[in-house]
């Protein structure tokens, strides 16, 4: 396809990402994650204490609560609290603390497109910050196709006014399955399979984004495990 | 870069481990699952391993999960019958019997009210139970352990709990140079110091406090400043 080909070229890139963790002081793990001007905190919670309506022998109970920047949830939020809420389900390992409770919070704090991508990533990054159990990270995507039919991934706000139809993807880290698929408007099966590679190759550089700041918060640990002789470094010498 | 290798993120199959597993029996430390026959992570971060046979992923995490024989401070929440419930930072409440105190009998009981500190061991610790505590070994003594009198009392990184519970952590010692003082310190990142007077205790802690952000270097320097903040 020679057409997608051209339109990829006019924006293929995510916008630039940024992380700050551990930006609230009393959850367990917290992240402030932006992409381009759109703006979230994610913290996370857990283990923690469970209601008793709430408790499950078979595994922990998952809460999930999105704020808006300004006053309180309406059904738009409550549609993408359901829609993070569904994508941790999958993604963690809930077998692991019965009797307990996972709690996820989600604050926007600008939205300036794609914020649904944006909210899903910040809730990932909180979750692997936090220490909770984990099948899989995940990695959504938001991409939409413009009035001219060209493909826009990431796009910022003001590129949305005019779209034809917008699609956010969410895939697992290990095997890329779909986790989540959020479709707006009218498009083509063909466009919708050439826009879910599109959200798949970007999906790599947000996994690869992770990996990095989870080195860097870790960087300045691994000096101190240098000096120590207890913990041996990440390639343990192994003698079989 | 070196340090992005040793990163492993969760669903990552861990290689080295199951190639260590051929050979000998080993341990899969917190971070770490066995499916089927691949191990595979649950958690970001470095994989570390101790000899012989122990992997383990570190992360930072804040929330404490115990585990058995750890030691820990805990906050005496409540009395329900024969037992104390103890607050640990875990997901659930700890439970503590008051015949797990040394020299405590049905009639002599030990004098605990809510708000006191507790220095404990974790007895029995399952993800489907909650966790219980004793205050005595296993000779009926009670060591070092009991509840803490006067002193401070704060929180910390989980992190900073184990760095000074290991043997080759400078800090402990290097403050001992500078003042004497009594401390407790939990896995569960909590903490508990005395001195002779409120100045000082205050002045321990801090110098404690900031040794969460230090690394091993800094160690030495920031215990030596100390005595000079103390007389400021």
């Amino acid at each position: 396809m020679s057409k997608t080909d051209i339109e990829e070229a006019s924006k293929d890139k995510l916008r630039e990402m940024h992380c700050k963790f551990n930006a609230l002081s009393r959850c367990d793990g917290s992240v402030m994650y932006s992409q381009g001007a759109t703006v979230v905190i994610a913290a996370v919670l857990g283990p923690i204490e469970v209601k008793t309506q709430n408790l499950s022998i078979e595994g922990s109970y998952l809460e999930c609560n999105y704020r808006p920047k300004a006053g309180l949830p309406q059904v738009k939020e409550r549609i993408r609290e359901a829609a993070i809420r569904d994508v941790l389900e999958l993604a963690l390992l809930s077998e692991a603390y019965p009797r307990a409770k996972m709690s996820v919070q989600v604050q926007e704090l600008e939205d300036r497109g794609s914020i649904d991508a944006c909210a899903l990533n910040a809730a990932c990054l909180a979750m692997l910050i936090g220490g909770l159990p984990l099948k899989y990270s995940f990695a959504a995507v938001h991409c939409i196709i413009n009035e001219q039919g060209e493909f826009v991934l990431d796009p910022d706000q003001n590129e949305t006014l005019h779209q034809q139809a917008s699609f956010t993807f969410a895939f697992d880290s290990v095997d890329g399955n779909l986790l989540l698929v959020q479709t707006k408007g009218a498009f083509k099966i063909a466009q919708f399979n050439d826009i879910e590679c599109i959200c798949r190759a970007a999906s790599a550089e947000i996994f690869e984004f992770y990996r990095r700041n989870i080195a860097k918060y870790h960087g300045s640990s691994a000096e101190q495990a240098a000096a120590t002789k207890e913990g041996s470094n990440g390639d343990p010498p192994m003698e079989t | 870069m070196s340090t992005n290798t040793s990163i492993i993120m969760p669903g990552e199959r861990v290689t080295i481990v199951e190639d260590a597993a051929k050979s000998k029996r080993i341990i899969l430390g917190p971070g770490l699952r066995r499916v089927d026959e691949k191990v595979v992570a649950t958690k970001a971060g470095p994989l570390r391993h101790k000899e012989p046979n122990t992997f383990w992923v570190d992360n930072y995490q804040r929330r404490y999960v115990p585990a058995r024989g750890d030691l820990i401070i805990g906050i005496v929440k409540a009395r329900a019958g024969d037992l104390y419930r103890v607050d640990i930072g875990a997901a659930d409440l700890a439970s503590i019997s008051y015949l797990a105190f040394e020299a405590a009998t049905k009639k002599n009981r030990p004098d605990l009210n809510p708000g006191d500190l507790l220095y404990a061991r974790v007895l029995n610790a399952n993800a489907d139970i909650e966790p219980e505590l004793v205050c005595v070994n296993s000779n009926g003594k009670r060591g070092k352990l009991g509840v803490l009198q006067d002193g401070f009392f704060f929180k910390c990184s989980l992190n900073l709990g184990r760095l000074l519970l290991r043997e080759s952590c400078p800090a402990l010692a290097a403050l001992t140079e500078e003042l004497p003082y009594e401390i407790a310190v939990g896995v569960n990142g909590r903490i508990w110091v005395k001195a002779h007077s409120t100045r000082e205790t205050v002045g321990l802690a801090n110098a404690i406090m900031t040794l969460e952000q230090a690394g091993y270097a800094e160690i030495e320097k920031i215990c030596g400043n100390l005595s000079g903040v103390m007389q400021a």
